[in-house]
Formats: structure tokens, C-alpha cells, sequence
């Protein structure tokens, strides 16, 4: 079983089972476009205890079968998480939004999802101020403008 | 460090790591104090944004310099430092600690992630749920807004859109700018160059302008196309209004300052359809055509309509002289057949015959087909007469006749590029080529004996002779190409008249006076599948790849599982045969997987309440033995559940839009949609008196007309439509019938001993006004996004269009198309 090197931007070293690292499509290309070198690859977007909590994920689901389909809009979009998603998922804000971006940047489609997913329950059933609370969000809107918004928003409310 | 700009996002992975990249925050115990340090931003690299929330919000929270044996211990040692610390505060000086630490615990997501990645997020939320959150902040309802995300949004409701007419639209409208307006306005400081920044304000010129002259804007069809120089003007227009530059504007830097006079809203507070994108072009809002596609969608569910009639009142000698047994309308046209013998076709945005009427069938006009498009240009239509003639639609020329097509009348009729396929009275169907065919086309017919087929002795049987046989018959013209419209096989298999087809792709779907509905192979005429279930005659049928939606003389709509054959609906509120119908699932990408998990899930829940004991059971016996009546119209509860192994769920699955519309020789046309626990419910009955009362006296629906009289006083909508429930008067159906009216339906109507039928009862708010009595049993309806049109025993044809007179929903609708 090969194993690979990556260096995180804070420079250290961490040896990762190949297939593991494959989940990320952007190492994946990377393999394949130029060979293992058997050189550390540099993920210069990503810290140590990011990288590390990433490959946890793709250790995990280093077996599950491609997603079907890569296609955005044949998707169906639940906000459903599996079980030990979840729990990989209960970080601070701070880590989450990490992972995101590392996923984004490395190009974890699926670590992708459930880190949105993630927010986007952080959002459901919310109050505009209770998001605000939230993600720490200032209001920047005049309480007529909110007003204003508020009625122009009618259409969408409850049929 | 802090205001340094942060280096761009590398877009070659092999990029060396940049010094300052090996800053990092957490767990690094060299540089102790970073994790309060706002340059963990350091490490995002993806976004432009050189001010992250944590700088403005930490910027004066100076934190205090730590003496060195504090920062000599490790991560842990410290954490347990800190947290010694703090036990030995009051509680309120605990909260005050946390309340400053905050911005570190709680980060907004449209700082720190770029545009792409809160996208994606957004399209996991509803509508409400994200016209909601864009209260949150200006920057949050910035990206909220994107005209893309609501595209998405549109396609998964299940709705379909025009994109050639998008296109077309777009592109109309970004010729029409010069040059010199063409300005790039890209703002520096937004991450997201690729979104459309300036969200442009269609002036009411423009409205104007688009019908010409002084007319009112026309309510249907493509638009009128807009001369050069007034897109010019609308572009020039909108420079001059548009909002500050954000990036030239102090308070847009520094969003915290909001005791000052704000910036204007941006995207302005109310949508417009057209936006400029960032070089210029015009492109359409999709927020707002999936706003007036909603807004539309409302009026449906809340039978808000105004009425029109075909033809225009001013007209009536434009009229058919008999009942219309057969429209379609395809863009601006409708085609009627009627038992005048005539087809005629209409403008719809006239409401006036184009043609003068077509006049070659001896009787009754029963079914026809059309296709306006340049490249087939084509009117076919069936007749009592047993004979199918072929026109041409732009000039209503007869170019072909099939003498005797079947023994008996010609009850329908469908056609696609490659057959025509006609069913009759005579329990026949037949299927005719269009074009020239050669045996060694794949379109040619393959004999399958046994198959309840007959081929005529010039089909060729492609099983008895070697490919090169075939080619050398061909090429010695030994085998010559049948000419179009010869017979290529009939199909016979019912035993009562075949009273509807559909055809998708090589399924043929028939549905028969003999009570059940077949599947047929196209090339072969091999019966694949026979759906039993309706327990008299069956007068219409629709076919979606996915189910077959069939109408009864039982009275009832029934739902198929075209994959299964499993009835997974049976919907009942009409009394009497339900003679025409549409239905529309909305089925959004994907549709497919999501119908079958959702089937599963169904049968799930079935066996887990068979297995914990509780009364569940396929059948009526069992369940009416216990008193317990199953909801048949699509409920999931277990006890309901009409089949398994179905590929889709109870009640045929389908978008929370999906639409049934059903036309009943009760002379009502009902309008179904499915509840929150997607069972179909309906409620609101149309009828075609009203109809032609209402668009004679040009006038709104009762309901539009109380709406609108409510919003005028400012009344609450939900105020308006339960004032209208007080005066609602529940019709009772009427059984009136024209006495000298035959019909041309067939229904075999031997009743079977089945247990009375379970109505449901779901008067809504229909009316009938005094003076307007005309019987009218409805023979065909079509509807599309925006109107529903209807034929019955009265000449006139009529409409309802559920625009409802909405300047905004019209200007919309043309990119709309149905479910």
C-alpha cells in the first residue's frame, strides 16, 4: 500500500495512504499528471490541524463509491448528514470554515457538501437576528430598510 | 502583518509556500498569542477580501502583552491557565471575557468564505428561508440575491424555462447598447467578480415601449421586439441612477459605521428582469423570474384569474357552429376541431381566427395534432368521417387525406417526427410513417408475431432476410421506400373503442372503453404492459415517461406506475366521466433517484408497521372491515399505501407545484394539487359558463376581483380569501346534458359490483353567477405555466389566464413554460 507525503502550510510533514489522499481530486490529477515523485506534495492553503482533521474524513470514507453523480444540478438537496459526519462536524467556526475552504481548495466535493450542509442547518429555522447572533453579524440595514425588505419578501412566504 | 494584502489564491498546486502562509493559529505554540491575533486570516488565500470581520472587530480590542513564563507553556498549560483564570472572576466579568471573545467563536460566513462556497451553502435552503436570511446584512442579502442561485432555485421547484426565449431576450437587449455604455464596473473590493453587480431598473418607457404605440401590451406570445435606440435609452437610463460605486464610498468600507446615512440598497429593493452583468451584456434576473414564477404559481392555488374567450366577444361570427371537441395551443396559436366539421386556428393574442376555417372532413372534427415549427408546419386531424387529414399550418392547405384510415371515427390521434399513430372507434390502433421509410431504417417497423399485431404485405419482415439481402433489394430498388403516411401495422388487443393515446418516444399508451389502459411497442406493436384498476370506460390519457394519468367514466383520475404497472393514486371528486385531463409532476433533476427513495421510504414504513403489529394491509376488505376508510389520493401513511415494488411513491411523487387539471362531463374543470402530506387535494372547480360570464363582461375572477378590492383597503390576503369562504356557496352538480349532443366517446359502461366510491369532498370557492346556465360538459382542456383553455359543448372556446393582469408576472412569463 503506497503512501505520500503532504506538507501543510505551516510546513510539516504528513504521511497519508494514497488512496486516502485520492479523494481530493486536486492530489489525485496531481498523481496522475506527474507521477509520484515520491516528494512531499505542499498544500500551501492548508494548516496542519486542518489537513489532519481532512485526511480523518477521507480515512473514513476513503471506501465509499464515487458519488454518482458530479453533476450540481442532479443532486437532491437534503440537508440530511450522516451520523459520523455529524460528529466529525461539531468543530468551532473557526474549524469549520477551515475544512470548507481545504475541501473547496483540494477539491472533497463530498467533504464539500457536508461542510455546507453544515452552515446551512446552522441557518434553518433562524430568525434574521439569531443568525445575525449566530456568525457574529452586524446589522448594517436601517430598521426601515428591514421593514422595506420584509414586505418586498411577502411573495415568498407560506402558501 | 495586519492590512497586508493577502496573496491570491495559487492556482498551480505546485506553488512554493509563501513565508507568510507559515503563520498559523491554531495549536502552534511558537507564536502563542496568534490564536487571538486576527492573522489567522492568513491562511484563507481564496478571497480577495483584504478586511476580515475579525480585523474591524478586534482592531481596538488590544490584548494585553503576556509576560514570558505564561507564554512558555504549552497549548494545554495554557488553556488550563486561562480557564483557572476566569473561575476565579465574577460570573458577569466571565460574560463580559466571552462577550469579547465572540468575533473568535462566531465568524460570518459571507467574510470568511468566497462567494462560490456560501453559493453552495444557499442552495441547500428554501426560498423563505433565504429571503430571511438576507436580513441578516447588506452582504448577505448581496449574495442571497444572485440571479444564479435562484436559477438553480427555479429548476429544482420542477419548473421549466424557456432558454431560447431567455436567450433571444438577453441577447436583443445587449445589442441594443453602444458601445460607450458598455463599462466595466467591477468592484475591488468584492471577492465575487463573476456575479452581476449592476441589477438594472427596467423604466416604465420601456414597459411602454414594448407593445408599440399606444396599445395595452399584449398578453400572450413572444415579445414585441424593442428598437436599438431604446435599449440605449434604458442602459443610458440606468447609468445615470445607478448606485454609488461602493468602493468610492467611506461607509461602504467600513459597514459597522451605521449611525451615518447608509448606502442605498444594492440589489435596490425591488427586482427588475433584466440585470447587466459585469461586461455589459444584459442578462435576465432569475431572482426575479423565479419571484414571478412563485407569485404565479400563488394565483393557481388561490384561483386568481382573469377569463378570456376564443372567439374575441366583439367576433362571434368567427366561432365554431358546434361544440369543440379538440384544441391545442402551442405559443401563440390554438388549433380547434369541432363537430362543424371545420378546423380553425387562432391568434391567441388577438383572440381572432388567423386562417379562414379549414373545411374538408365531412363530420365531426374529434382530435388533432399541430406543430407551428417552420420545419413541419403541420396540422393533422381525426374525424367521425374515418379519415385523417394532414394540412399545413401556415396556410391551412390540406396536403394529404388517409380515406377510410380506420372502419370507424378516428377518436384520437398523435404524432412525433418519425409516426403518426391514430386510434378508433373500431378498437383498432394504427401507425403510419411520416416520412419516406426504407426497411434498413431504425424506424422501420419489426414484425413480432404473436404480438396481437397486423402488418400490412408490404412490411417487409426483417427477420427473414440477411442484411445484405436487404441493402442489395434496396440498392437494386427491389425494396422501394414506403411513401409517407402509408399504414405500417395495426394493433388490436381492446375490446371496446380506444378512446385516447399518447405516444413517448416508443411507448404507445392506449386507453379503451374496455376499462383498462395498454402499453405498446411502437416498432413491433407488442403489447408490453395492461393497467387495470378503473372500473368503467376510460375517456383520456396522459403519459410522462414516468406515470400514466388516466380519466373515467368511474369518475375518478387514476395514477399508474409506468415502470410497474402499480396504481398509486386514484383521485375522485368529479360526478361524472372525467372525460379530459393534464397533469403536471414538475419532476426536477435527478428525479428519478428521488422518486424511487422516495418509494422505498413508503414501503419502509408499510413493513415497519406490518412488523410492530398495527392494522396495515394492501386492499379495501381488510381496512373497511375495521371502519378505516385509505385515503387513495397520495397519502404515505402505511395503512394507505395502494402497492408495492412501485418505482414511485403514493400518489405518483413529483415537485410540491405538481398540477392536475381534470375537465368532467359534470361540466366542471377541477384544479388538484397535492397538500403537505402530498395527497391530491382540489380546490377550486372552474366552469365554463363562468368563464365565458366573466370574459364577456372582461372581468377578473371573484376571487382576483375580491383580492384585489382587499389590497386596495390593505387588507391582509389571508383576510380577503376567508371573507370570500362566508359567501362561498357550494354548487351542487348539475346533471344537465345538451339534448341533441352525441357524444363521440365510447365508454363501455357495464358497471362492476365495486363498493361505492369515496368522494372527497373539497368545495372551494366556486361560484355560478345568476343568468348563465349554459350546460357545458367539457371535452378538452390544456394548460401551460401561465393559462388554462377548455372546449365543451359550447362553441365559444374559453380561457382562464391566472396573470391575472400582473404587469410583472406578464413581462415574466413568456420564459416560462409548464410543470
Amino acid at each position: 500500500m503506497s503512501s505520500i507525503t503532504l506538507t501543510s502550510s505551516d510546513g510539516v510533514d504528513i504521511s497519508v495512504e494514497r488512496t486516502t489522499a485520492e479523494r481530493s481530486v486536486l492530489i489525485k490529477n496531481m498523481l496522475e499528471d506527474l507521477g509520484d515523485s515520491g516528494e512531499a506534495i505542499p498544500i500551501p492553503n492548508v494548516n496542519e490541524a486542518v489537513l489532519k482533521k481532512v485526511i480523518e474524513w477521507c480515512e473514513h470514507h476513503k471506501h465509499d463509491p464515487p458519488s454518482a453523480s458530479d453533476d450540481d444540478d442532479n443532486r437532491r438537496k437534503t440537508t440530511d448528514i450522516d451520523e459520523w459526519d455529524q460528529k466529525f462536524m461539531q468543530v468551532d467556526q473557526e474549524m469549520l470554515f477551515e475544512i470548507i475552504l481545504a475541501a473547496n481548495y483540494l477539491d472533497i466535493k463530498a467533504l464539500l457538501d457536508v461542510g455546507c450542509k453544515t452552515v446551512a442547518n446552522m441557518i434553518k429555522g433562524k430568525s434574521p437576528e439569531e443568525i445575525r447572533k449566530t456568525f457574529n453579524i452586524q446589522n448594517d440595514f436601517t430598521s426601515e430598510e428591514e421593514d422595506q425588505i420584509r414586505r418586498e419578501n411577502e411573495w415568498a412566504e407560506d402558501r | 502583518m495586519e492590512g497586508e494584502p493577502l496573496p491570491d489564491a495559487p492556482d498551480a498546486p505546485d506553488t512554493r509556500i509563501s513565508p507568510t502562509l507559515q503563520l498559523q493559529t491554531t495549536t502552534v505554540p511558537e507564536f502563542p498569542a496568534l490564536s487571538l491575533s486576527p492573522s489567522f486570516k492568513l491562511d484563507e488565500g481564496y478571497s480577495d477580501d483584504t478586511r476580515s470581520q475579525a480585523d474591524k472587530d478586534l482592531g481596538s480590542d488590544n490584548v494585553m502583552a503576556l509576560p514570558n513564563w505564561v507564554l512558555a507553556q504549552s497549548e494545554a498549560g495554557r488553556a488550563e491557565l486561562a480557564y483557572s483564570l476566569l473561575r476565579s472572576l465574577r460570573t458577569s466579568s466571565i460574560a463580559a471575557v466571552v462577550d469579547r471573545l465572540n468575533p473568535i467563536l462566531h465568524i460570518d460566513p459571507c467574510v470568511r468564505l468566497p462567494p462560490e462556497v456560501t453559493w453552495e451553502i444557499f442552495t441547500y435552503l428554501d426560498a423563505r428561508t433565504l429571503l430571511n436570511a438576507s436580513l441578516a446584512s447588506r452582504s448577505w442579502r448581496e449574495r442571497i440575491l444572485d440571479s444564479g442561485l435562484w436559477r438553480f432555485h427555479y429548476i429544482h421547484e420542477g419548473w421549466d424555462m424557456d432558454t431560447s426565449a431567455i436567450r433571444a431576450f438577453e441577447q436583443e437587449h445587449s445589442e441594443a447598447m453602444s458601445p460607450q455604455t458598455r463599462k466595466s464596473r467591477l468592484r475591488h473590493s468584492e471577492p465575487d467578480l463573476g456575479e452581476p453587480k449592476q441589477k438594472k431598473r427596467v423604466p416604465s418607457t420601456w414597459l411602454d415601449s414594448r407593445s408599440g404605440g399606444n396599445q395595452k401590451p399584449t398578453v400572450f406570445g413572444p415579445e414585441t421586439p424593442v428598437a436599438d435606440s431604446e435599449g440605449d435609452h434604458y442602459m443610458t437610463d440606468d447609468d445615470d441612477q445607478a448606485a454609488p460605486s461602493s468602493t468610492d464610498d467611506p461607509e461602504f468600507t467600513l459597514p459597522t459605521n451605521i449611525s451615518q446615512s447608509p448606502s442605498p440598497l444594492y440589489p435596490p429593493l425591488r427586482s427588475h428582469l433584466l440585470i447587466r452583468d459585469t461586461d455589459g451584456s444584459a442578462k435576465v434576473n432569475y431572482f426575479h423570474i423565479y419571484k414571478q414564477r412563485r407569485r404565479l404559481e400563488a394565483n393557481w392555488h388561490q384561483g386568481r384569474y382573469t377569463n378570456f374567450q376564443l372567439p374575441d366577444p366583439s367576433h362571434p361570427e368567427e366561432a365554431h357552429r358546434e361544440c369543440v371537441y379538440a384544441i391545442q395551443f402551442e405559443g401563440r396559436w390554438l388549433v380547434s376541431g369541432s363537430r362543424d366539421k371545420t378546423v380553425r386556428v387562432w391568434n391567441l393574442d388577438t383572440k381572432r381566427l388567423w386562417h379562414p376555417p379549414l373545411v374538408g372532413h365531412i363530420k365531426s372534427v374529434l382530435c388533432l395534432q399541430f406543430d407551428p415549427r417552420p420545419e413541419e408546419n403541420i396540422i393533422i386531424s381525426g374525424s367521425s368521417d374515418r379519415s385523417v387529414i394532414v394540412w399545413k399550418f401556415s396556410t391551412g392547405e390540406k396536403i394529404h387525406q388517409i380515406e377510410q384510415a380506420h372502419t370507424d371515427s378516428v377518436l384520437n390521434l398523435k404524432f412525433d417526427h418519425r409516426y403518426l399513430v391514430t386510434c378508433s372507434k373500431d378498437r383498432t390502433v394504427k401507425v403510419w410513417n411520416r416520412r419516406d421509410l426504407l426497411p434498413n431504417s431504425k424506424d422501420y417497423p419489426r414484425i413480432c408475431h404473436g404480438s396481437g399485431a397486423t402488418y400490412p404485405t408490404w412490411i417487409v419482415d426483417l427477420n427473414a432476410v440477411a442484411p445484405n439481402v436487404l441493402e442489395a433489394g434496396i440498392a437494386h430498388e427491389q425494396y422501394k421506400a414506403l411513401e409517407p403516411y402509408t399504414l405500417l401495422m395495426t394493433v388490436e388487443g381492446h375490446g371496446a373503442a380506444v378512446n385516447a393515446m399518447q405516444i413517448h418516444g416508443d411507448d404507445i399508451v392506449t386507453a379503451s372503453g374496455d376499462r383498462v389502459i395498454k402499453v405498446w411497442n411502437i416498432r413491433t406493436g407488442a403489447c408490453s404492459k395492461t393497467l387495470l384498476g378503473h372500473e368503467k370506460g376510460i375517456a383520456c390519457v396522459e403519459f410522462d415517461s414516468r406515470r400514466i394519468i388516466s380519466g373515467s367514466n368511474d369518475n375518478s383520475v387514476r395514477i399508474y406506475d409506468h415502470a410497474t404497472g402499480a396504481e398509486v393514486a386514484c383521485l375522485r371528486a368529479h360526478s361524472n366521466l372525467v372525460r379530459t385531463l393534464q397533469a403536471g409532476f414538475g419532476d426536477a433533476p435527478g428525479a428519478d433517484e428521488t422518486l424511487h427513495g422516495e418509494a422505498r421510504a413508503c414501503e419502509a414504513a408499510f413493513f415497519a408497521a406490518q412488523e410492530a403489529g398495527l392494522d396495515v394491509d394492501m386492499g379495501h376488505r381488510e381496512q373497511r372491515r375495521n371502519g378505516y376508510q385509505p385515503n387513495t389520493a397520495g397519502s404515505r401513511d402505511p395503512r394507505d399505501i395502494p402497492a408495492l415494488g412501485a418505482k414511485i411513491p403514493p400518489g405518483g411523487g413529483g415537485s410540491s407545484w405538481a398540477r392536475i387539471v381534470s375537465g368532467s362531463y359534470d361540466e366542471s374543470i377541477l384544479i388538484w394539487h397535492k397538500d403537505r402530506d402530498n395527497r391530491w387535494i382540489t380546490d377550486h372547480q372552474l366552469r365554463h359558463s363562468d368563464a365565458l360570464a366573466n370574459s364577456a363582461r372582461a372581468n377578473l375572477s371573484q376571487v382576483a376581483r375580491t383580492t384585489v378590492a382587499a389590497q386596495a383597503q390593505h387588507l391582509q390576503a389571508a383576510q380577503a380569501l376567508a371573507a370570500l369562504g362566508q359567501n362561498a356557496n357550494v354548487n351542487p352538480h348539475a346533471g344537465r346534458s345538451n339534448p341533441q349532443f352525441v357524444p363521440p366517446l365510447v365508454i363501455n359502461a357495464l358497471p362492476l359490483n365495486t363498493p361505492p366510491a369515496h368522494h372527497h369532498h373539497h368545495h372551494g370557492h366556486q361560484r355560478r353567477p345568476q343568468g348563465s346556465s349554459t350546460a357545458a360538459r367539457v371535452f378538452k382542456l390544456q394548460f401551460d405555466a401561465r393559462k388554462l383553455i377548455c372546449a365543451s359543448v359550447d362553441p365559444r372556446i374559453v380561457g382562464w389566464d391566472f396573470a391575472c393582469d400582473d404587469e410583472d408576472i406578464i413581462e415574466a412569463s413568456p420564459f416560462f413554460k409548464g410543470l
